[in-house]
């Protein structure tokens, strides 16, 4: 696995060196996710594996070279390989009914396909499948396991309560790494996040505008992906690219999607294998997925004189942990300020979590005049791919977002 | 003032009973047992939890009493899930959530007190009676009163002894669970005051049942029914609602409540990272010490913290050489019946 990810970066190094002058942006993004898997499998790396809302910015400044277990479900969807994996894990008596990408993960631990970790760092956000898993690996490689308790509110309390829980996690990867934290390097790490997140933010504006430099594929699974990223010089490069690319495309004239009619949401994670429906929206309706739920800034800066309080509020911050009002009141400023048509909510089987009140999600961007179409997929699983039904159904909601006035934003 | 008759709503064992008895109010767990429509589904996934969805069915249907508020614990996705659902569909009703840790080391303890400060606070205001400390320290008797009356109820059901065996076990769990602890009391001792059963209940194959949410006695009637006697069980509308808390002295009652709570036998969500699926070896640990022949794991469709557990506590059995099976129920005895001939089956494998 090594090799294979050391040759396809440098295959994408290699491209991207043929067109130095342009920003590449996705080249850029796919560059540091292979080099990152490959330091996962290099055998020379600490590695942890981690839930969702560990702050990677941290690890990094810790040399720890970490990764949420989605990640590597994720990575096996995209080159098709998840079914397997998904076999295996439901041999083994984890059932269909539970999260793809994380019986994936499952069936990849089992056949000894994911590198074994140093540590495991779960946190209970985002959902309670993925501890689960965390705490099954942690049984499976016999590895030491901490754990981060994700309070949903943002009181002084649940705060406080969490920078502690950062704190001893910064004593656990000590104790298991023979390195304290180096606070320069914390310093410099917070620096970086802090820079990388103020050009994501221009980037999203720029997105934003009408037409949309975007397209429904540029910025897939990005905002969840960068977050492993945070806290170093990559970060800034990718989001730097990304700026670059929209900034060159607006004063270009160039689209995203050439006469972009309708402008689309996707809600929560994309389908993570390869799917004709991006294509469908785009070239026979113009409709453009100008927006991703999990692409965005929702945390302040972090302040880097008191930077376990500002991780903390990042973590509790996250879309997919605070309650269902606000999650929805965040789905309302995107649908705002990306001057929105309709969503598109693919209720990942599996997923209680972010699926799980989709009725709630629908009635609040309803509200505001957002239709919102619910699909039902499996987003690792390929052989619960209707796509047939998932056609109709898309080609029925785009005529109806047709037929309709634009919203007036 | 005491508000015996107001209720406050609660959905999962770890409610914190005491406090609400505390408060003068009557503690009313929700029980996922209703004839109202399934109309859950607007709001909540299919794939989402059937307890949560059908105590969701309740209040839609409006097939509840009057309450003064409801307390929801954030122990899992369906419970966050609910919480929210029961916001829109009760917008006016007081509603708390408290966060629960997913392990119980001493920060999580000590966080979890300060929840049920908030919790305090809460129904506090409610009521507009402010909790003290001897409210909290008669609710803390009342309750461990009860709870020792279940042990001796849970010990008569283990010898065989208790009429009506395990359906009449269940039956009061869930008397007890929505009705004030007095009232609870008395109910029990007459229980206990019953004269204990001589042969049928003796009868039948012992069986440990663990899971999460199985209150309908019926359901019980029907492991009897195919020869089974459920001597023990682990359960969250169970004996894990009634434990006595370990309270020493009168000093920071709030933090030994908490302790207390979640250091009982934990629902699958709650785990210690030390000791990773050790779940599987409390199951085996507490099967074996009941003396039962084998195994029954009831849980809920699409209960993650369940579901991604049992692989282990399926594999630890089978090490043990102690026979288990896995029921996967609705809330419905419309699934449980279909398993009739399962257990059957699993029974006469026992025999």
């Amino acid at each position: 696995m090594y090799e294979y990810f050391k040759d396809m970066a440098s295959g994408i190094e290699a491209k991207i060196l043929q067109e130095p002058e342009l920003p590449n942006p996705r080249k850029k993004y796919a560059l540091e996710v292979a080099r990152l898997s490959g330091r996962l499998y290099s055998g020379k790396d600490q590695v942890a594996w981690c839930g969702l809302a560990v702050p990677f910015d941290l690890l990094n400044a810790m040399g720890v070279t970490s990764c949420f277990v989605e990640f590597v479900g994720a990575a096996l969807a995209s080159i098709g390989m998840a079914d397997p994996f998904l076999e295996e894990a439901e041999q083994a008596g984890f059932v269909g009914d539970t999260c793809g990408f994380h019986r994936s993960v499952i069936g990849a631990a089992r056949k000894g396909i994911m590198p074994e970790p140093d540590f495991i760092i779960a946190s209970t956000c985002p959902c309670s499948g993925g501890i689960a898993v965390l705490e099954n690996l942690a049984h499976m490689f016999k590895k030491d396991l901490f754990v981060l308790n994700v309070p949903q509110e943002q009181s002084k309390q649940n705060v406080q309560y969490l920078a502690e829980q950062i704190k001893d996690m910064i004593d656990f990867i000590s104790r298991h790494t023979g390195e304290p934290l180096d606070e320069n390097k914390l310093h410099q790490a917070v620096a970086k996040t802090n820079k990388a997140r103020e050009i994501m933010q221009d980037m999203y504006r720029l997105a934003q505008k009408v037409p949309s430099p975007t397209d429904g594929r540029l910025l897939i699974n990005f905002g969840i992906v960068m977050l492993l990223f945070l806290g170093t010089d990559s970060a800034i490069e990718i989001a730097q690219a990304y700026k670059d690319e929209f900034n060159a495309r607006i004063d270009n004239g160039i689209q995203g999607v050439p006469d972009e009619k309708l402008r689309l949401l996707w809600i929560q994670n994309r389908i993570q294998f390869k799917n004709p429906l991006v294509e469908l929206l785009e070239k026979e309706y113009q409709a453009n997925i100008v927006s991703d739920e999990l692409n965005d800034i929702y945390w302040d800066a972090i302040d880097p004189q008191d930077p376990f309080i500002g991780m903390a509020r990042r973590a509790i911050a996250k879309p997919l942990n605070v309650n269902m009002q606000s999650r929805i009141h965040h789905l309302q400023k995107l649908a705002r300020d990306y001057k929105l048509d309709g969503a598109i909510n693919p209720c990942h089987w599996g997923c209680r979590q972010g699926t799980g009140a989709r009725g709630l999600i629908s009635d609040g961007l309803k509200q505001i005049n957002v239709p919102v179409l619910n699909l039902e997929v499996d987003c690792m699983d390929t052989r619960n791919f209707a796509e047939g039904q998932l056609r109709t159904r898309i080609e029925a909601f785009v005529e109806m977002l047709e037929s309709r006035p634009r919203p007036v934003w | 003032m005491s508000r015996r008759n107001e209720k406050i709503g609660y959905a999962c064992a770890y409610a914190p009973l005491v406090l609400i008895d505390a408060a003068g109010y009557s503690p009313y767990r929700i029980l996922p047992m209703s004839a109202c429509p399934d109309q859950a589904g607007q709001l909540l996934h299919d794939n989402l939890c059937p307890h949560v969805k059908r105590i969701l069915d309740r209040a839609i249907g409006k097939d509840l009493p009057d309450l003064a508020g409801v307390v929801f614990i954030n122990s899992c996705d369906a419970m966050r899930r609910v919480c929210d659902a029961w916001r829109h569909v009760r917008p006016d009703e007081n509603i708390i959530l408290l966060d629960l840790p997913a392990v119980c080391d001493d920060a999580a303890v000590a966080f979890f007190a300060k929840e049920l400060a908030r919790l305090m606070e809460a129904l506090s205001e409610w009521s507009g009676r402010t909790i003290s400390n001897s409210d909290v320290q008669a609710g803390i008797e009342r309750y461990n009163n009860l709870s020792d009356i279940f042990a001796r109820l849970r010990k008569q059901l283990r010898q065989g002894k208790l009429a009506g065996g395990s359906t009449a076990m269940q039956t009061l769990y869930n008397a007890a669970m929505t009705a004030s602890f007095e009232k609870s009391v008395a109910r029990l001792q007459q229980a206990l005051a019953e004269p204990e059963s001589k042969e049928s209940e003796s009868d039948g194959i012992p069986v440990f049942l663990f899971g999460n949410v199985l209150a309908d006695p019926e359901a019980f009637s029907l492991f009897e029914s195919c020869g089974a006697r459920i001597i023990e069980d682990d359960l969250c509308t169970g004996s894990r609602l009634f434990t006595p808390l370990e309270i020493d002295g009168n000093k920071d009652l709030v933090l030994q409540i908490s302790r207390s709570l979640m250091t009982r036998p934990p629902c699958a969500r709650t785990f210690d990272p030390a000791q990773p699926l050790k779940m599987a070896d409390d199951i085996l640990t507490r099967a074996q010490a009941s003396g039962a022949r084998g195994v029954i794991g009831q849980t809920l469709k699409f209960c993650d913290p369940y579901l991604d557990r049992l692989p282990m506590v399926r594999e630890t059995l089978r090490q043990a050489g102690i026979p288990l099976l896995l029921l996967e129920g609705d809330c419905s005895l419309r699934s449980i019946e279909q398993q009739r001939t399962r257990i059957e089956a699993f029974i006469e494998m026992l025999v």
